[in-house]
């Protein structure tokens, strides 16, 4: 992988990893492999949130300080 | 009384300088006795003097009428004249022979009265209208960068008008320009005073105001010239002149008018703390649809995630069940089941018995049922 991809791509793969999942399309090796792909993208999806609830919280802590 | 003569010089007809003046005088005289409307300016009254002297003053576009009047006569009008004030003058047109002036030989004047004022007020404000100088209305600023306060230099109109301002937007920045509100001069230095905040760098709106008074005080703020100024000034204006009831001519000519010093504050500047109020509701609507945006994609993904981890056992019971089914269909096409059903394989050296020419007697055979294998002799 080159770049992180952003969180929407991350999330839309994530999505079609379910589908053809779901859709029992995959080999049973090939299952394997995109299930640990999909948990991959989950946890940098995850990352990605966590963070910018950090963000959000730290940002209304602060506005919050600075009301007049 | 000298006679208009002519002096004969060949075929021309020339007349002294006092012939003539006689002649105009004289013809001159012929004229009616009637009123004439002006303003009163650079009255001059000295007890040495037979006359009294002042120049008629046409108020809207400057024309200028000496007057005379005999100073026992105008001391017995007890009129007590000042400069500016609008007057009714009962006279009639004559030349002064010795110097050739021409003036206005005044037998009595009269202080504009009350009527006259109404009917005046009431035929300007015909024609102003008729003009489209009442129709100019510009939106007023939202928040002003800068308010001009044209006011009168009495302390306590001044100080009602900015405490209301400041009152309701502290920040507010004022530009106060006092001037004359009353008397004869007032317009013209409203006027000025006008012009002068309106140029005033980040003016973005002015205030014109005026406690109460009576008719005649408040006579400036209905003066045409004052009413055009407002009409094109540069930058929106606020009349706030005199009490409700009070119509002077500006209130028209201004984009906006307002009948108290607050009804003023509340149109040049927003109410600071509604402001506040208001931004720290859509701030809080901005942290709420912020966290909304993180809710909605972590419900998403935690959904997603929830299909992710029960996809793979999915896929998995998915084949074991085909694997199954296979094996189903494998067993339910071996002979096994057969032979649950009571059917037997027979086999001879190893070979399946298909046909009787295959064994003859006294030969062993095998034979094969469902839960096993025993040994028979063919008979």
């Amino acid at each position: 992988m080159s770049a992180e991809p952003t969180f929407e791509d991350a999330q839309r793969e994530l999505e079609q990893i379910v589908e053809r999942l779901e859709r029992g399309e995959a080999g049973l090796d090939e299952a394997i492999t995109l299930w640990e792909r999909g948990e991959q993208l989950y946890k940098l999806c995850v990352g990605r949130l966590d963070a910018a609830q950090g963000k959000i919280e730290e940002l209304a802590r602060r506005a919050e300080q600075t009301r007049p | 009384m000298s006679k208009v003569e002519a002096i004969q010089y060949g075929d021309r007809k020339v007349y002294a300088v006092a012939a003539f003046n006689r002649g105009v005088a004289e013809w001159l005289q012929r004229l009616p006795t009637l009123w004439v409307e002006g303003e009163v300016t650079e009255l001059r009254r000295n007890e040495r003097w037979q006359s009294v002297f002042f120049t008629l003053k046409d108020p809207n576009d400057g024309a200028c009428l000496g007057v005379t009047i005999a100073r026992s006569r105008f001391d017995a009008l007890r009129l007590d004249l000042a400069d500016g004030e609008h007057v009714h003058v009962f006279g009639r047109p004559e030349l002064f022979e010795a110097r050739g002036d021409f003036r206005m030989r005044a037998l009595s004047i009269e202080r504009f009265g009350l009527g006259d004022h109404l009917a005046a007020l009431e035929r300007l404000k015909k024609k102003l209208a008729a003009e489209g100088v009442f129709e100019r209305k510009r939106p007023l600023p939202f928040l002003p960068r800068k308010i001009g306060l044209v006011t009168g230099n009495d302390a306590a109109a001044k100080k009602d008008v900015l405490a209301t301002i400041t009152t309701r937007f502290p920040a507010a920045r004022i530009v106060v320009a006092e001037t004359l509100v009353q008397g004869p001069l007032a317009a013209n230095a409203m006027i000025e005073a006008l012009r002068a905040i309106a140029a005033a760098p980040e003016v973005d709106v002015v205030v014109l105001s005026r406690g109460g008074g009576s008719f005649e005080d408040l006579l400036p703020f209905s003066d045409e010239k004052l009413v055009r100024a407002i009409a094109t000034c540069p930058v929106p204006v606020v009349s706030a002149v005199g009490h409700e009831q009070d119509n002077p001519l500006c209130d028209f000519a201004a984009d906006a008018r307002a009948s108290t010093p607050t009804a003023a504050a509340r149109l040049v500047v927003p109410d600071a703390a509604d402001l506040l109020a208001r931004l720290d509701r859509t701030r809080t609507g901005l942290a709420r649809g912020a966290r909304g945006v993180v809710d909605r994609r972590r419900e998403r993904l935690a959904q997603a995630h929830d299909r992710l981890r029960r996809a793979p056992s999915l896929a998995v019971e998915r084949k074991r069940a085909r694997l199954e089914h296979a094996a189903g269909r494998l067993r339910a096409l071996s002979p096994r089941a057969t032979l649950e059903r009571g059917y037997a394989i027979v086999r001879t050296h190893d070979e399946i018995v298909r046909t009787t020419s295959a064994v003859s007697s006294g030969v062993e055979v095998e034979v094969e049922v469902a839960d096993g294998r025993f040994g028979a002799r063919v008979e």
